[in-house]
């Protein structure tokens, strides 16, 4: 009733108009409390309303069968869905009091529960109207077989009786669908209209939105962002033609709890949803969030983008090395072994960058297995902890190797007399300084500056790793000092 | 493939390339080609300065990805210079943005008749 229409009412006490309604009627608070019962309701409970405000129905009319469990799950889905509820039929036995005798008496009821609302306009309350049936029920147990012969009454409630069972499985039967689809890990929601208002949403679907409050509201307004992404396009197209439209990894731009714009992708499909004559009503929606997939399939694709870039790289390498290598080398003996020491002296490299998924390796262990072909004995190679990155690894792995063989074929080692030694150190500038210092031998064949091994350490110090190299041959063997920025060798998180 | 390597003699190449091996060969397949190779610049610091510098090239053979970082900051400058690109890359032409998609790509490894070749055609005559 609208407020403005209440000054219009004649001058009725709404109190005592409850209390002699001829049919009996309670209020129950939210804890099932009794908060008034009319004189009709006393009557037919055998209980004065003094008794029963402020107890608990439960706790006066105690039942643990079926039918406490009818009452109470009635009462419940009144709270919770603020809309009416009617039990056709229960029987539902109730104390006798004291000064009746005592005992239980057995009783036949119909009722029907109204949410009520307070002024905040919650639900706070509901009116049970409560019709007791027993007489209609006695008389038709008095007509038992082979007597047939029902009088209207007893029909009705039979006929009450027999909706009431179907009701309650109907009922039961679609409270477990529709805890299936809440809990569903696929999204579903359930569209009405020509306008696609959302009339259910489960768990899933209410996650993928952000947690907004959807029910009652159309897509359009209720997901403002979707518009222009042509998903409304799509309803439209299934409302009015009543065909499936559906999405696999299909992209959708989404506001999350946050606030913020997210992209997701998403399997889906649009159904027609149709009534009894056949005609489309509105639309089902089901789906997966397949992001977590497509993002590992891209990041997958980037993988196999950078492992092909790596393998062409190194095969530019090696194909440089081969042309390089046969172009110097005076017969093919010294063709294959240069060519074999070259791959296999990059081979290594990787080898160790692979032990730290490609990460790093360090000064100690590039020396370690660079050298590990040379004689020991005339051979000091030492320096502190230094991680290199990958591109700096590989080319000073190479550079070392060049530099080793040089002192074997031509160098200190050469012979049996000279010696190698190797220090390394960090200058304060963060520079990797290494001294290359030979002694007691001068090469035995001076290096043309344009030969492969001196034109590829300049290329590589000074180009790729913006270094320098000071190569002196002295009259006791190679002086030779580089110097790699800390710029060029430093790990950082994302070096290719 | 047609001989263009009469064409190519004489031509300014500049080369950005990180793998100094790589550059080596380059350097010497454009040496064979009697081209000048401007570079190699190794980084992309080093190719900056270049342009910054007293620059001139006829045409420029671009590595895509230069020690992590995309190549294609140079490739803008060269582009409004009117410097003719060419791009080396491991990925192939899937690996370029769509903008650059109508230059040529050499995949690595190329040879000196791909150099050659990719070089005449953006000069426009390939």
């Amino acid at each position: 009733m609208a407020a403005g229409h209440r000054g219009n009412m004649p001058d009725i006490d709404f109190r005592q108009l409850f209390d002699r309604l001829p049919s009996p009627y309670m209020i129950l608070d939210r804890n099932c409390r009794y908060v008034a019962a009319n004189g009709a309701y006393e009557a037919a409970v055998m209980r004065s309303a003094e008794e029963l405000v402020g107890r608990n129905l439960f706790d006066i009319f105690p039942n643990d069968g079926p039918s406490g469990v009818a009452l109470r799950e009635s009462f419940e889905r009144v709270f919770a869905t603020g809309e009416a509820d009617t039990i056709a039929y229960i029987p539902y036995d109730i104390p006798r009091p004291q000064s009746l005798g005592g005992g239980m008496e057995k009783r036949y009821w119909t009722a029907v529960h109204t949410p009520l609302t307070n002024r905040d306009g919650e639900v706070a309350y509901l009116a049970q109207n409560t019709v007791d049936v027993t007489e209609m029920v006695r008389l038709r147990e008095a007509a038992s077989l082979p007597y047939r012969s029902f009088s209207g009454e007893t029909q009705l409630v039979e006929r009450a009786r027999e909706a009431e069972t179907a009701h309650r499985s109907l009922l039961a039967e679609s409270a477990e669908f529709r805890r299936m689809f809440e809990q569903a890990p696929g999204f579903i929601a359930v569209l009405s209209g020509p306008d696609h208002v959302f009339t259910f949403a489960n768990d899933a679907y209410v996650r993928l939105i952000g947690g907004r409050e959807v029910i009652g509201k159309a897509v359009g307004s209720a997901l403002p962002e979707v518009a222009g992404q042509g998903f409304i396009e799509m309803l439209d197209h299934v409302y009015s033609s009543g065909e499936t439209r559906s999405g696999e990894g299909t992209r959708i731009v989404l506001q999350t709890q946050h606030g913020e714009m997210q992209e997701r992708f998403l399997d889906f499909s649009y159904d027609a949803v149709r009534d009894l004559d056949g005609l489309v009503t509105g639309v089902f929606v089901q789906g997966m969030d397949r992001t977590e997939a497509v993002r590992t399939l891209k990041h997958q694709r980037l993988l196999l983008d950078e492992l092909n870039h790596r393998v062409k790289n190194t095969l530019a390498t090696v194909q440089s090395m081969a042309k390089q290598t046969l172009r110097a080398a005076p017969n093919m003996q010294a063709a294959n072994d240069d060519l074999e020491g070259r791959i296999i002296a990059l081979s290594k490299a990787h080898n160790l960058l692979s032990q730290t998924a490609w990460d790093s390796t360090t000064m100690s262990d590039l020396v370690d297995h660079e050298f590990a072909h040379l004689d020991r004995a005339r051979l000091a190679a030492s320096g502190p902890d230094v991680l290199l990155n990958p591109k700096a690894s590989i080319a000073i792995a190479m550079v070392l190797h060049e530099l080793s063989t040089n002192a074997a074929k031509y160098g200190a080692l050469s012979g049996d007399e000279g010696r190698l030694d190797v220090v390394w150190q960090v200058g304060a500038d963060g520079d990797l300084v290494i001294d290359w210092h030979e002694t007691g031998r001068a090469l035995s064949a001076p290096p043309s500056k344009a030969g492969f091994g001196s034109r590829m350490i300049n290329a590589v110090v000074r180009g790729e790793l913006d270094g320098s190299v000071n190569a002196s041959y002295e009259t006791d063997g190679l002086v030779c000092k580089l110097v790699v920025p800390q710029l060029s060798y430093i790990r950082t998180r994302d070096h290719a | 493939m047609p001989d263009v390597s009469g064409k190519l003699q004489g031509l300014n190449v500049f080369v950005v390339e990180d793998e100094a091996l790589v550059a080596l060969n380059l350097e010497d397949m454009l040496d064979e080609l009697g081209c000048t190779v401007i570079g190699p610049a190794m980084r992309l610091g080093r190719a900056k300065e270049m342009l910054d510098g007293a620059f001139t090239a006829d045409v420029a053979i671009l590595d895509v990805n230069i020690a992590g970082e995309p190549v294609f900051p140079i490739a803008e400058q060269l582009a409004v210079r009117g410097i003719p690109i060419v791009f080396a890359t491991g990925y192939g032409q899937a690996g370029l943005p769509t903008s650059w998609h109508s230059n040529p790509v050499l995949q690595k490894p190329y040879t000196m008749d791909e150099v050659s070749g990719s070089l005449a055609k953006a000069l426009g005559g390939g």
